[in-house]
């Protein structure tokens, strides 16, 4: 009898396994977005420091959930008087019905005990009390303001990328720029949302274009050395310079492939024209070949594939794409004096620095654009606000961070790139060309 | 001498070949009868229920879920985009199904091309603007209270859609931004609604997505079927989802205006 069953379990798995769930809907209304409540944390434990961390826990959570751009954040002003700390504590009626009418609710405790600091955290959907929960965390850490914000991050990301349909949140990520707040133009990195600025380069040259790798362990950019302008590199495994070729003449605006590889402009034949080294500095290969000057190549982030670049071979610089190994040159924008182009991550957009008529008297200024590369559609991004230029995604595609005047000196700015929630990341010095990290 | 007593016993077969048509005779007994009794083999068996994956349509009457009162009688044969639209029409009388004329009668005209003319429906009254709420079919109703879970998409088979609505807002999402209208036929201002199906897997990509109903517009079609293809992952499935797949038939309506 048992050999019976055993011959037929195989049979009754496969009868199990087909009966898969079924989901229905459809497109073609526009979406909402998700309506989602962040309450503030309650403290778990009696210590003097919770209170502190708890404000800094907060506001970092909010504001990564603000700036993710794909929720319809409820204000606080409309939740219950009762913070929920612990999934028991849910009154689902008072989040789920209006003022709140919230959807998704983020929720938890933190509590500090002998300097060591634990969160507990959940997504609850509260429209949905029969299986609530999308999400519990807990993290452990020291006690220390830094960490809690790195734990609030930790959690904004899990809830972004479960409700953002599976694409990393950003709240980890890094953006690299140029600043002259130390009298010379040296690289600095910083957290995404401004905080955290730290100087990288101490060269006392002049330093431009930083491009992180991929894998975020190597910073290529170009610097003013004795031999003229070449691509140095960084290293974050050693925390120092490390060699890399140089080509002589003058060598610009590096760019990573998705591989690995490294484009750049080069001088070294008499013209700037692009070429593509390895990881290493070897295997040059030179992709274009005309009078240029041909500059800021920039790879296509999905397939590694293609490249674009800025060309001033017909005169004002203009945007080109090619093949990665140089066919099939094709210009992409039809007039004015464009540059700065930066791939999506997805693959499916340029974005660019664009002063559509150019000339003296002529109307409009430096502004970012987002072109469709298949269709050749464009939208403005940004609207008088002074000089715009050096746009560049972000890992997960909805963000663009550049560099603007618009102040009356140079900034970096970070918006949703629809070009709204335009938002202020630096204030010190003159701030540019910002490199946001591939994750 | 053992050999010949072989041959001269006949009479030692009788028995056997009694016992042999015995037993056929009992077989064809009860292959005829269980054709008869069991239910099983009555020819039913196409399309009737049960088992097989191909269509869930069977598995939805396990899902005790409110339905719209107004509901169409088949989603598959109505090319309405809304409930309004799903009522039936007021019955109009037809001119040409009068009783059969005699051969002295005189046939009436045809109706006139002035009546035929008045006949497009008023489509605009039917839409609902994005954002202004409403109730624009079934399938895609908020939640305003008395549903279960943020986003209730009622139907399907399994209870998927009401155990992890969010989940379905997020691949209505993915879908919604890769979906790149301008990729439809330009001269087309309205079209049927496309169906696909496809599966989501366990690390979240979409996989043997099909056209299972067409829109009449190939260029439509094909939109629909790239917006899938552009997307890289939904996310993987909820954890504690015990499923390695879902299956999702999803529809698109196309409305230049």
């Amino acid at each position: 009898m048992k050999r019976f069953l055993l011959l037929f379990l195989p049979l009754f798995l496969t009868v199990a396994g087909t009966a898969q769930d079924w989901v229905r809907g459809g497109t073609g209304l526009g979406v909402e977005k998700v309506r989602l409540a962040a309450s503030d944390f309650k403290s778990s434990t009696q210590d003097a420091k919770n209170a502190d961390l708890l404000k800094t826990f907060d506001s970092t959570l909010w504001n990564d959930l603000e700036t993710a751009g794909i929720f319809d954040m409820v204000s606080k002003s409309f939740y219950p008087l009762q913070n929920p700390g612990q999934p028991g504590d849910i009154n689902f009626s008072a989040w789920g019905s209006p003022p709140p009418n919230a959807s998704m609710l983020a929720f938890g405790n933190l509590g500090v005990a002998a300097d060591k600091v634990t969160v507990q955290g959940w997504l609850y959907d509260v429209k949905n009390q029969a299986s609530p929960q999308v999400l519990g965390k807990q993290y452990n850490d020291v006690a220390t303001a830094d960490a809690v914000r790195i734990i609030a991050h930790k959690f904004a990301d899990e809830i972004i990328f479960r409700l953002g349909g599976g694409i990393a949140g950003i709240a980890e990520s890094k953006i690299f720029f140029v600043s002259d707040r130390t009298g010379h133009k040296e690289i600095w990195s910083m957290d995404y949302d401004g905080a955290n600025q730290q100087q990288v380069t101490h060269l006392g040259t002049i330093s431009l274009s930083p491009r992180i790798s991929p894998d975020g362990s190597r910073l290529a950019f170009s610097s003013a050395t004795k031999s003229g302008w070449e691509i140095l590199m960084y290293s974050f495994d050693l925390n120092r310079m490390v060699a890399f070729a140089r080509f002589g003449g003058m060598n610009l605006s590096p760019s990573w492939s998705p591989e690995g590889k490294i484009a750049f402009s080069s001088s070294r034949n008499g013209y700037p024209n692009i070429f593509v080294v390895d990881g290493s500095g070897g295997n040059s290969k030179r992709l274009t070949n005309d009078q240029g000057p041909d500059v800021s190549p920039t790879w296509n982030r999905k397939t590694g594939s293609q490249i674009a670049f800025v060309s001033g071979r017909t005169g004002l610089p203009q945007i080109y794409t090619m093949e990665a190994d140089g066919t099939n040159v094709q210009r992409v924008t039809d007039q004015g004096y464009a540059v700065s182009p930066n791939w999506s991550p997805n693959g499916q957009f340029l974005t660019f620095s664009w002063m559509r008529k150019y000339g003296p008297g002529e109307p409009g200024a430096n502004d970012l654009y987002l072109m469709d590369i298949a269709s050749k559609q464009w939208v403005q991004l940004t609207h008088d606000a002074g000089r715009n230029d050096f746009p560049c995604w972000s890992p997960d595609g909805r963000h663009i961070v550049f560099q603007s005047h618009r102040g009356g000196t140079d900034q970096i700015y970070s918006m949703l790139a629809d070009g709204t929630n335009v938002k202020q990341l630096t204030t010190k010095g003159n701030n540019t060309q910002p490199n946001w990290s591939w994750k | 001498m053992a050999s010949t007593d072989i041959y001269s016993e006949p009479a030692g077969l009788s028995r056997p070949i009694a016992w042999s048509a015995g037993l056929h005779g009992a077989f064809t007994v009860f292959v005829v009868l269980y054709a008869a009794f069991m239910p099983g083999f009555k020819g039913q068996g196409w399309g009737s229920g049960g088992g097989g994956d191909a269509m869930g349509a069977t598995l939805v009457s396990a899902v005790p879920l409110p339905k719209p009162t107004t509901e169409t009688a088949s989603v598959l044969a109505t090319e309405s985009k809304g409930l309004a639209q799903s009522q039936p029409k007021a019955q109009e009388k037809e001119p040409d199904a009068i009783p059969i004329p005699d051969k002295n009668t005189k046939i009436k005209k045809p109706v006139s091309s002035k009546q035929a003319k008045a006949e497009p429906e008023p489509e605009e009254s039917n839409r609902i603007p994005y954002g202004e709420g409403g109730q624009p079919s079934k399938l895609y109703s908020m939640s305003a209270g008395g549903a279960t879970g943020a986003f209730e998409f009622p139907g399907g088979g399994g209870d998927f859609g009401s155990r992890y609505a969010w989940y379905v807002k997020v691949i209505q999402q993915k879908v919604q931004e890769n979906w790149l209208k301008y990729e439809v036929d330009p001269r087309v201002a309205q079209a049927n609604r496309v169906y696909l199906t496809f599966d989501v897997m366990r690390d979240g990509h979409p996989a043997n997505v099909q056209v299972e109903q067409s829109s009449g517009v190939p260029s439509l079609d094909q939109s629909a079927v790239r917006a899938l293809q552009r997307i890289d992952t939904f996310g993987p499935l909820p954890s504690d989802y015990s499923g390695s797949k879902i299956s999702v038939e999803w529809w698109f309506d196309y409305n230049k205006k």
